[in-house]
C-alpha cells in the first residue's frame, strides 16, 4: 500500500452518530500525495467528520480508511505520528506565549529539546509574528493572531499530510489573506499533501488542485474547480457549488 | 499549575489560618459563656449519723463553689431564666440519715443550654463525694452498733481494678499512647478533605481542556493516550497533595491548640514514622480519588456527569473515614472489612492507624494493596479513553 500515491484513500465509509443522525453515507476518494485537495459542503454536511476519521479521532462504522498506507483504526498509533491537524475552533493554551504554544508541540514530535527548539523557530517564521508577539501571552492575541500560530502548529512538525478543518473561519479579510499565503507557500515548499476543508470559494480556487463537494453525507462531485465549473455551467465556483449540492436536495 | 496558583495559595492557606482560629475561638468563647445556676435548700439543717454531725448548707456551699469554677452566676433565689437548677426538697435530711431510704436531690436543666450539661457534671461530682461521706459515715455506725471492726471502704468498694495500656507487641505502653492513637483518628479522618478538591482539578483539567479547546489538536498528535492520563492525574495529584497537607495540618492545630490548655501536647506525638504514614496517605488518596472519577470524566467529558459521581465518591469516602474516626476497621466482621477493603480510601486510613502503633510492615502493606487498587483505576481509565466521546460529548 505504501508508496502507491494515494495519501488518503476512503471507501465505501459510512459513520452514524447515535442511532439517527447519518454523517457519512458511503463517502470514497482517494487524494494523491503532495497534492492539495479541498472539501466544501454546506454546514452538517460531513466534513469535519471526515477529517475526524482521517485524523484518527474518529472510528468509521464501515468501510476501507487508508492513510500513508495504514489502515484505521487498527494503526492509527503510527498514522498520528506522520500527520497534523488543526481543528476549526483549535485553541491555544492561555496563559503559554506564542512561543511556548508553539514549542510544547514541538516537544511531542522531536526527540531532543534542542530539535523541538528548531521546530518552533520554524512555526515562529511560518505564523509571522513578531519577536514581541511570539513572546507574549496566547490570552492576548486577537483571533487572527492565535489562528495564525494554530497554522504554524499544525505546518511546523514537517507532517507528510495536513489536515485543516476551515482554517480561515470566522477571520477577518486581512487574517483570512494571510493564512491562505501560509498554506500556499508551505504547500509549494514542503510536498506534503494538504487536505482542507473550507466554506470560502475564493480560498478553495485559489489553493486546491482538486475539489470535493459533499452533501448531506454523500460525495456529489469531485474534481478541479474549472472542471466543475464547466460541468456546472457555472460561473464561478459558488454558482457551480450551489448547482451541483442543491441538486442533490 | 501556573494557572492556579492564586487559587492553590487560596485553598492551601486558608485552612492554615481557619482551622487553628476555630479551635482557638471554640475553646475561647465557651470561656466566655456564663450559665446562671439557682441552688434551692428546701430542708435547712444538720444530718447526723452516729458521731457525724452534716449540714444541708454544707452540701449547698459545695455545690455552689463546683458551679462557680464552671463560668455559672449561682443564687440561691428563684429567677424565671437560669440553666440549672438544683433542690434539696424537704425531707431530704431524714431520707438521708435512713438506713432504709433514698434521699433525693432534683436537678432541673434548661433545654438548648450548652452550660447544663458541664452543670450537671459538676452538681453530680459534688453529689457524690457528699454520698460517699455520708456512707462512710452510715458504715462507721453500723459497725459500732454490731461492735464490729469495720473498714469503710471494704464495705463501700470492696473492689478494685487497675488496667494497663500493651501495644500490639504486648509490651506495657504509657498513657501517651492512647492520645496518639486519637492523633492516629484525627489524622486520618482529615484525609477526608483531600477528596474534593482533587475531584474538581482533575475535571477541570479534562473537561476544560475541551473547552478551552485544546484538546482535540492534542489528541491527534502521537502522544500515547496513557501518557494524557496519568500526566493529567500527576500533576492534578501534585496540587491535591499540596492542598490535602495545608487541611490536615489545619486540622490538626484546630485540635491541639485547644489540647494545650489542658496541657497535652499533640504535636509531639508525631513520629517520622506517623508523618510519613500520613504524607504518603494523603498523596495515595488524592490519587485515588483521581483514579476514581478519571473514567467518568473521560468517558463522559461532561461538568454535570463527573459533578454526580463526583458526589458519590465523595460520600463515600466520607462514610469510610467517619469510620476511621470511631471504629478500627481491622476489627470489624470479616465480611463487612474485605467490603471495605475493597474502597481505595479505606487502605489509606489503615496505613495511618498501623503506622501509629509501630506496625511499620502492615503501613507499608496497606499503601502497596492502594497503589494496586490505583493502578487499576487507571489502567481502567486508560483502556475507556475514548477520543470520539471526548469531543462529541456535551460539557
Amino acid at each position: 500500500m505504501a508508496g502507491d500515491g494515494a495519501a488518503v484513500r476512503l471507501r465505501d465509509v459510512v459513520k452514524v452518530f447515535g442511532k439517527k443522525v447519518r454523517a457519512l453515507r458511503g463517502v470514497s476518494f482517494e487524494v494523491p500525495r503532495g497534492a492539495i485537495y479541498g472539501i466544501l459542503g454546506p454546514n452538517g454536511a460531513g466534513k469535519t467528520t471526515t477529517l475526524r476519521i482521517i485524523a484518527t479521532l474518529v472510528r468509521h462504522d464501515s468501510g476501507y480508511v487508508e492513510v500513508l498506507g495504514h489502515r484505521l483504526p487498527d494503526e492509527r498509533n503510527l498514522v498520528r505520528g506522520r500527520i497534523s491537524y488543526l481543528p476549526e475552533d483549535a485553541g491555544l493554551y492561555h496563559r503559554l506565549t506564542g512561543w511556548e504554544n508553539l514549542l510544547y508541540f514541538a516537544m511531542i514530535y522531536s526527540d531532543t529539546l534542542e530539535e523541538a527548539r528548531r521546530m518552533a523557530e520554524l512555526g515562529v517564521k511560518l505564523s509571522g509574528l513578531s519577536e514581541r508577539d511570539i513572546h507574549r501571552k496566547a490570552s492576548e492575541y486577537s483571533k487572527g493572531m492565535a489562528r495564525r500560530v494554530a497554522l504554524a502548529r499544525a505546518l511546523m512538525v514537517g507532517a507528510e499530510l495536513v489536515l485543516l478543518d476551515e482554517p480561515t473561519s470566522g477571520l477577518d479579510v486581512f487574517s483570512a489573506y494571510s493564512i491562505r499565503k501560509i498554506i500556499k507557500n508551505f504547500a509549494k515548499s514542503s510536498g506534503a499533501t494538504v487536505l482542507m476543508s473550507s466554506h470560502n470559494m475564493l480560498e478553495v480556487e485559489e489553493l486546491c488542485d482538486r475539489v470535493i463537494l459533499i452533501n448531506k453525507g454523500s460525495i456529489v462531485a469531485e474534481g478541479e474547480p474549472a472542471e466543475l465549473k464547466e460541468r456546472a455551467g457555472a460561473a464561478n465556483l459558488e454558482e457551480a457549488f450551489i448547482k451541483l449540492v442543491g441538486g442533490v436536495s | 499549575m501556573a494557572r492556579d496558583i492564586k487559587t492553590i495559595a487560596a485553598i492551601a492557606i486558608l485552612p492554615l489560618i481557619m482551622m487553628p482560629f476555630m479551635g482557638l475561638t471554640s475553646i475561647y468563647v465557651q470561656t466566655l459563656q456564663q450559665g446562671v445556676a439557682v441552688v434551692i435548700n428546701e430542708d435547712p439543717g444538720k444530718i447526723v449519723i452516729g458521731d457525724h454531725v452534716f449540714t444541708t448548707q454544707q452540701l449547698v456551699n459545695e455545690i455552689e463553689n463546683a458551679l462557680k469554677s464552671k463560668g455559672f452566676i449561682v443564687t440561691t433565689h428563684n429567677v424565671s431564666r437560669f440553666d440549672i437548677k438544683v433542690i434539696i426538697p424537704k425531707g431530704f435530711r431524714a431520707n438521708i440519715s435512713s438506713f432504709t431510704r433514698l434521699a433525693l436531690i432534683r436537678i432541673i436543666k434548661a433545654v438548648g443550654s450548652t452550660k447544663a450539661n458541664a452543670g450537671e457534671s459538676a452538681v453530680a461530682s459534688v453529689l457524690g463525694s457528699f454520698a460517699h461521706e455520708v456512707a462512710v459515715a452510715k458504715v462507721d455506725y453500723l459497725g459500732r452498733l454490731a461492735r464490729v471492726k469495720v473498714s469503710p471502704s471494704s464495705v463501700l468498694d470492696p473492689i478494685i481494678y487497675t488496667t494497663t495500656l500493651v501495644g500490639p507487641s504486648g509490651a506495657a505502653v504509657s498513657v501517651v499512647e492512647s492520645f496518639r492513637v486519637m492523633l492516629g483518628r484525627i489524622l486520618a479522618f482529615s484525609l477526608i478533605f483531600v477528596t474534593t478538591p482533587s475531584i474538581a482539578y482533575i475535571t477541570d483539567s479534562v473537561v476544560g481542556e475541551k473547552e478551552r479547546k485544546t484538546f482535540e489538536a492534542l489528541l491527534a498528535t502521537p502522544v500515547p493516550r496513557w501518557s494524557i492520563v496519568i500526566g493529567k492525574a500527576l500533576s492534578a495529584s501534585l496540587i491535591g497533595l499540596a492542598t490535602g497537607l495545608a487541611d490536615a495540618i489545619g486540622l490538626l492545630l484546630f485540635f491541639a491548640i485547644p489540647s494545650m490548655t489542658y496541657g497535652i501536647n499533640l504535636l509531639k506525638l508525631l513520629t517520622p514514622t506517623l508523618l510519613a504514614a500520613h504524607v504518603s496517605a494523603v498523596y495515595l488518596s488524592v490519587l485515588a480519588s483521581l483514579a476514581l472519577i478519571l473514567p467518568i470524566v473521560i468517558r463522559s467529558g461532561s461538568y454535570r456527569v463527573a459533578q454526580a459521581f463526583s458526589l458519590a465518591i465523595i460520600g463515600v469516602a466520607s462514610i469510610v473515614f467517619f469510620i476511621a474516626l470511631y471504629a478500627n476497621i481491622g476489627a470489624l466482621t470479616p465480611s463487612l472489612r474485605y467490603l471495605l477493603y475493597v474502597i481505595p480510601y479505606s487502605h489509606a486510613v489503615c496505613m495511618i492507624k498501623q503506622a501509629v502503633l509501630g506496625e511499620v510492615w502492615n503501613t507499608i502493606l496497606h499503601s502497596l494493596i492502594l497503589v494496586g487498587e490505583i493502578a487499576v483505576l487507571l489502567a481502567i481509565a486508560v483502556k475507556l479513553f475514548s477520543e470520539e466521546k471526548i469531543i462529541y460529548s456535551k460539557t
